[in-house]
């Protein structure tokens, strides 16, 4: 008997976290074929610090997606948080874990309040999170006028029991950033697979209808998304300010491509209600390996163009996935199997 | 009057994958006529006219516009050849004024079209104002919009789908005068309803449709009320006496001195109104009517879905009135839904997801993390005990039957271990199998002592498994039957609106 | 009547009116011919890129690629002119390179029915990498004096020429949207795509057009920018997409589709580029800009979704109570037939 239809698309996901995997693999291979500097742990695990911030944000922001909503504000909080830590640190002289608590809450009520209009408003996520992106950027640039610092400066001086929560190492190689990393998709998957609001989250993305009538509060579930992803955003926002040791209103700014390409290559769909953890993980870091490798490998100025690869990841999966729904295509292969049948 | 053909319609079959809806369709149309077409649900009305307007394509049969055979199946043609639908729910611009809601699609000039709209308003001697935002208008109105819009394309055939079910009194009325100077002007209509009042009151000729065929037609002339019922009802349906002896039997176990697991006093929402009811321990109530009556409104109020306007629901002695949705269920308490792929299931999720959604507050799965073996076990249950089709309780069931689909759904609500079970149009669109497995369902519910409120439209289904029959109609309760006048005859009469007192006036 | 139809276009006015005469009131000041006059002479480049975003909200998609097409336009264009190409030539490539943009955004939105924002935050990022690859990375300068000049021509000793030539044509839009068959199309689609597909609307073909349209734009404003700013940096253009929709915003149009004007877009893109001019003048500071920006957009979008939640209830609610109002009747009826 042939497959249902069920078993195809759950195939479909464990062959895609294959099919990543195999794109991973095929990353070392080609970059450490072509420079085998690429290959070196030192190296390697160095260029993480530069990219893990977007694989954290990007594990939320799948929750988000899953629900059938998207997220292009992420960024901006990042930029939010690491410069609210700056400013209380410095111009309030609060103590730096105060600060950190202050950005984390200041995260989490942006991501309520654009969860908020977005599910009990019945407002687009796209246009809300757009409006968010401006509101969150302008009040990390109005913050940072609250410093005495210049804008442009960033603030920097931070101690180093700060600092060393992105600038540790395990075993003197494994950076701390990377460990942050594991453990919080180990916790984003437990949430999303493994826990009733996971479950919930999945319901309410693929019908918020029938899961309204399973008397599950999906308002609340979709609000809660938001909060999430901010909250992931403000991690990211601490760990970026704790590896450069400085804070800046804009970090962040230019995030929002790369996640939304990690989400979507790692198998969420658009449409939302599908969707893994596991698969956005690893679409990160071959996104993150991409950004590292290819201007070490190939051209280093291609550094400057890597928006170019990451853009046209995200069309080329967006089109391949558009055309294996196209009904005619199905069809084309349907008709090729009957004829090798007769 | 002139006599001539408009549409013809010869052998016309449609089906959907393995679902045949219609099974060879023949109807004609002249100048001058007002075509009745009247029928259940699910009867193939709404397919049938999507295939004249092009919007579906047919698999086999032909479609003569004057004599022309409709070569294409395209909504463009059936337009340029004169057809024009006016859909249900009229589809216009909302933020557009009438005049640009009316003249949109037209090659010609805006002052030429704006002049023969307002000829061909003054033709039929309509008023409206052609300044207004489409969205402020009445679904009267709205009609009105989209019959111009088919005049002005100089339509001879115009598609009316259940024009009433959403207009008040006067809008009727004058809706009516509309048709009727239509066809006076030799435009033929057709004209979907569920009341059969109005098919005297405006047809000249009548087809009545069910399971995708014709089974009678004619003048209205030669029709009775009586005539139309019998016709709607399948050839097979058991004859009275029968049923009659079925029923008793049925409600002979219910005690009906104990007091009432559900009631509903002086019940008002949104759709319908002044609703009392009462759900006895362990009975099969059926609600029976036809669909837009408020049966479904009165189910998803009830279920915390809308606003309650007045009255109370009380279940098991506790007000529920005015609940959320996840008390209602807690309450003990489940619906299960008319529209299956709307509000019931989660196509792109697994069995065991979609079986357990409506537990997923409950302790028993889990404080924080889901109990995935409880999830298994309650799953692996209803699959076993509904025989439900499934390769594993990982299947999505987007790729079920709708039969098995069903079953989930069912399942889903009773997996809460309701009091009372609600059941909305429980067989829609499944095939005859599937449909026997949920009658049984429903009788093995039943033994347990699990009451249920059975809402259909099938009187068939309402007379095989209720023990006590309410009927609906445009909103109120209109009737009560028990025992032996259970039988579809009343019911159909009941929910078309012929009240027992007027059948027996007209005999 | 007319006046709802224009309300929103209308409020908008009001709203940039007010702005100012508050402004005016706090620091007298800014009520001088020149300042006011120069709040729409700088707005000429949004007012263009607002129209062209204007297209793709109407049908109820979004193109948030209009950015980099921007700067890639301004980048090969200041690249043919400072090499001395021909300028009509050069002109052409730009729009070129716009109609081709918009037409692969609207094959993958119309066509492929792939998610607008989705795709064309692909295409805005190819392209933003474009102009790198284009331009090395290297600032864009020396470029001919006549061409920088272009922006700067003045009549009335006040009023840009670019201003003038950007009205007429954005009411030449204008007209050409409400008084043409295929122009009523585009609000159509967005209005009631199923509406539209029954009256025998080309509906892909239409917003295939809405995306070409928005890329041309798009192109054009790069063409404007350059000879405004009279250099291109590898960053021209950042942010335009998200000032393009706030201004879309602004002006009265419905980021749900069906609803708005270009002279919507226009004014909307007035009141966007004008903030941070009136912020000085309120002694404020720009860096108040984005910020305001975000809480008027979020505002506008949520009262309007409010407001349409609510009728669009009332309006089902209304259907749902005349059915029962009809069993009143109805059964009156009966009972007086029966007597």
């Amino acid at each position: 008997m042939n497959k249902t239809f069920g078993q195809k698309c759950k195939g479909f996901l464990h062959s895609w976290n294959m099919a990543l995997i195999c794109i991973l693999i095929a990353e070392f291979i080609v970059f450490g074929a072509k420079n085998p500097k690429f290959l070196r742990p030192q190296l390697l695990f160095n260029s993480m610090n530069d990219f893990m911030s977007i694989c954290i944000i990007s594990l939320f922001v799948t929750f988000v997606m899953i629900t059938g909503g998207i997220d292009i504000q992420a960024g901006s909080i990042v930029g939010l948080v690491s410069i609210i830590i700056g400013v209380t640190w410095q111009d309030l002289h609060f103590n730096v874990w105060v600060s950190v608590l202050t950005a984390v809450i200041a995260a989490a009520a942006c991501g309520a309040l654009s969860g908020f209009f977005i599910a009990y408003c019945g407002v687009q996520a796209m246009v809300v999170t757009l409006g968010g992106s401006f509101l969150y950027a302008g009040l990390a640039l109005l913050v940072s006028t609250a410093s005495s610092t210049a804008a442009y400066q960033g603030i920097t001086g931070y101690p180093d029991y700060f600092k060393i929560i992105a600038k540790a190492k395990l075993f003197g190689i494994i950076p701390s950033q990377l460990l942050i990393f594991i453990g919080l998709a180990v916790v984003a998957y437990i949430i999303l697979h493994r826990t009733k609001y996971g479950r919930k989250v999945f319901l309410v993305g693929v019908n918020q209808q029938a899961a309204e009538y399973s008397g599950i509060n999906s308002k609340a579930v979709i609000m809660s998304t938001y909060m999430l992803s901010a909250l992931s955003a403000a991690v990211a926002g601490i760990i970026l300010t704790a590896y450069l040791g400085t804070s800046k209103s804009d970090l962040g700014s230019n995030f929002t491509l790369n996640i939304i390409t990690a989400v979507v290559l790692g198998g969420t769909l658009s449409t939302g209600g599908s969707g893994s953890v596991v698969g956005t993980a690893l679409a990160s870091v071959i996104i993150g390996l991409m950004r590292f490798g290819l201007p070490l490998c190939f051209d280093r100025r291609l550094q400057n163009y890597l928006d170019i690869p990451v853009g046209l990841l995200l069309l080329g999966v967006v089109i391949v996935r558009s055309i294996s729904q196209n009904p005619n295509v199905s069809r084309i292969f349907a008709s090729r199997k009957q004829q090798k049948a007769a | 009057m002139p006599d001539k053909e408009l549409l013809k319609i010869r052998n016309i079959y449609k089906s959907f994958g393995l679902n045949q809806v219609l099974k060879g369709i023949s109807l004609e149309l002249n100048e001058g006529d007002v075509l009745a077409l009247i029928g259940g649900n699910g009867a193939g009305k709404s397919t049938l006219m999507k295939i004249i307007m092009g919007i579906y394509t047919h698999d086999s049969g032909e479609i003569y516009i004057r004599g022309e055979k409709l070569t294409s199946s395209k909504t463009s043609e059936a337009l340029a050849r004169g057809i024009y639908m006016v859909p249900q729910e009229p589809l216009l611009f909302p933020n557009m004024t009438v005049e640009e809601n009316i003249i949109i699609g037209f090659d010609k000039k805006a002052s030429e079209l704006h002049h023969e709209l307002v000829q061909t308003m003054q033709d039929v001697g309509w008023k409206m104002d052609l300044t207004r935002k489409a969205s402020s208008l009445s679904i009267a109105e709205q009609q009105i919009v989209e019959i111009l819009r088919g005049l002005m394309r100089h339509s001879q055939v115009l598609i009316l789908d259940e024009p009433t079910s959403a207009l008040t009194f006067d809008e009727v009325e004058s809706l009516f005068k509309v048709v009727h100077d239509l066809s006076s002007k030799g435009i033929g209509i057709i004209y979907i309803t569920h009341r059969l009042a109005e098919v005297f009151e405006i047809a000249t000729k009548v087809a009545i449709m069910r399971d995708g065929i014709i089974p009678v037609r004619g003048d209205v002339k030669e029709f009775t009320r009586d005539m139309l019922v019998k016709g709607l009802l399948p050839p097979d349906a058991g004859t009275v006496e029968e049923t009659a002896v079925q029923t008793h039997q049925k409600a002979a176990g219910i005690d009906y001195s104990r007091p009432p697991v559900f009631e509903l006093k002086d019940y008002s929402g949104y759709g319908f109104s002044n609703i009392n009811l009462k759900v006895y321990p362990g009975e099969i109530l059926g609600l029976a009517g036809v669909v837009g009556a408020g049966r479904t409104e009165l189910a998803t109020t009830v279920f915390g879905r809308d606003k309650v306007l007045g009255g109370k629901a009380v279940l098991d002695g506790r007000d529920i009135t005015g609940l959320k949705t996840k008390d209602v269920i807690e309450a003990g308490l489940n619906y299960v839904p008319e529209d299956r792929h709307l509000n019931g299931l989660f196509k792109i999720s697994d069995v065991a997801a979609n079986t357990t959604s409506a537990l997923l507050p409950e302790k028993q799965m889990g404080h924080f993390i889901l109990n995935r073996k409880k999830e298994a076990e309650i799953s692996r249950k209803y699959v076993d005990d509904f025989r439900t089709k499934v390769t594993g309780l990982d299947q999505q069931t987007g790729s079920l039957s709708g039969g098995n689909q069903q079953k989930i759904v069912i399942a889903r609500a009773l997996a809460t271990n309701p009091r009372l079970l609600i059941l909305d149009e429980p067989t829609r669109g499944i095939d005859a199998a599937a449909r026997g497995d949920v009658y049984a369902i429903i009788h093995n519910l039943r033994q347990q002592g699990v009451s249920i409120l059975l809402i259909s439209s099938d009187m068939e289904e309402i007379v095989e498994l209720s023990d006590r029959v309410m009927t609906v109609c445009q909103g109120r309760i209109n009737g009560e039957f028990k025992g032996g006048e259970i039988n579809q005859d009343n019911l159909m009469s009941a929910a078309f609106g012929i009240t027992k007192k007027e059948k027996e006036a007209k005999a | 009547m007319k006046k709802i139809f224009k309300f929103r276009e209308s409020s908008s006015i009001l709203f940039l009116i007010a702005l100012f005469l508050i402004v005016g009131i706090v620091n007298p000041k800014f009520l001088s011919g020149t300042n006011i006059a120069d709040c729409f002479n700088d707005a000429v480049v949004y007012i263009i890129i607002s129209v062209g975003m204007a297209f793709a909200i109407f049908i109820g998609e979004i193109d948030v690629s209009v950015g980099a097409n921007l700067g890639f336009t301004a980048t090969v264009v200041g690249t043919m002119l400072r090499d001395g190409k021909n300028w009509a030539l050069a002109f052409l490539v730009g729009i070129l390179i716009g109609a081709l943009i918009g037409l692969f955004n609207g094959w993958g939105v119309a066509v492929m029915n792939i998610p607008s924002l989705i795709f064309t935050l692909g295409t805005n990022g190819v392209m933003r990498g474009m102009m790198y690859v284009y331009s090395g990375g290297s600032w864009i300068e020396n470029l001919p004096q006549s061409f920088k000049d272009l922006y700067n021509k003045k009549v009335f000793g006040v009023i840009n020429i670019n201003l003038i030539i950007v009205v007429a044509a954005v009411i030449v839009i204008h007209l050409l949207l409400r008084k043409t068959k295929r122009g009523r199309y585009f609000i159509a689609v967005g209005d009631n795509p199923q509406g539209a597909t029954l009256v025998g609307i080309p509906t892909r073909q239409t917003r295939l057009m809405a995306y070409v349209i928005c890329g041309v734009m798009a192109s054009v404003s790069g063409i404007v920018f350059t000879s405004r700013i009279g250099f291109v940096t590898a960053i021209s253009g950042n942010g335009y997409e998200m000032k393009a929709v706030a201004a879309c915003v602004l002006g009265g149009i419905s980021l749900s589709g069906g609803v708005g004007s270009v002279i919507g877009a226009m004014i909307g893109a007035v009141i966007m580029s004008s903030i941070s001019r009136l912020l000085v003048f309120l002694e404020i500071g720009s860096t108040y800009d984005n910020t305001i920006t975000g809480i008027m957009l979020i505002t506008i979008v949520v009262i309007d979704a409010l407001t349409q939640r609510r009728a669009a209830e009332n309006n089902r609610r209304a259907r749902l109570a005349a059915r029962t109002s009809v069993g009143v009747a109805a059964a009156a009826k009966e009972e007086a037939d029966h007597e």
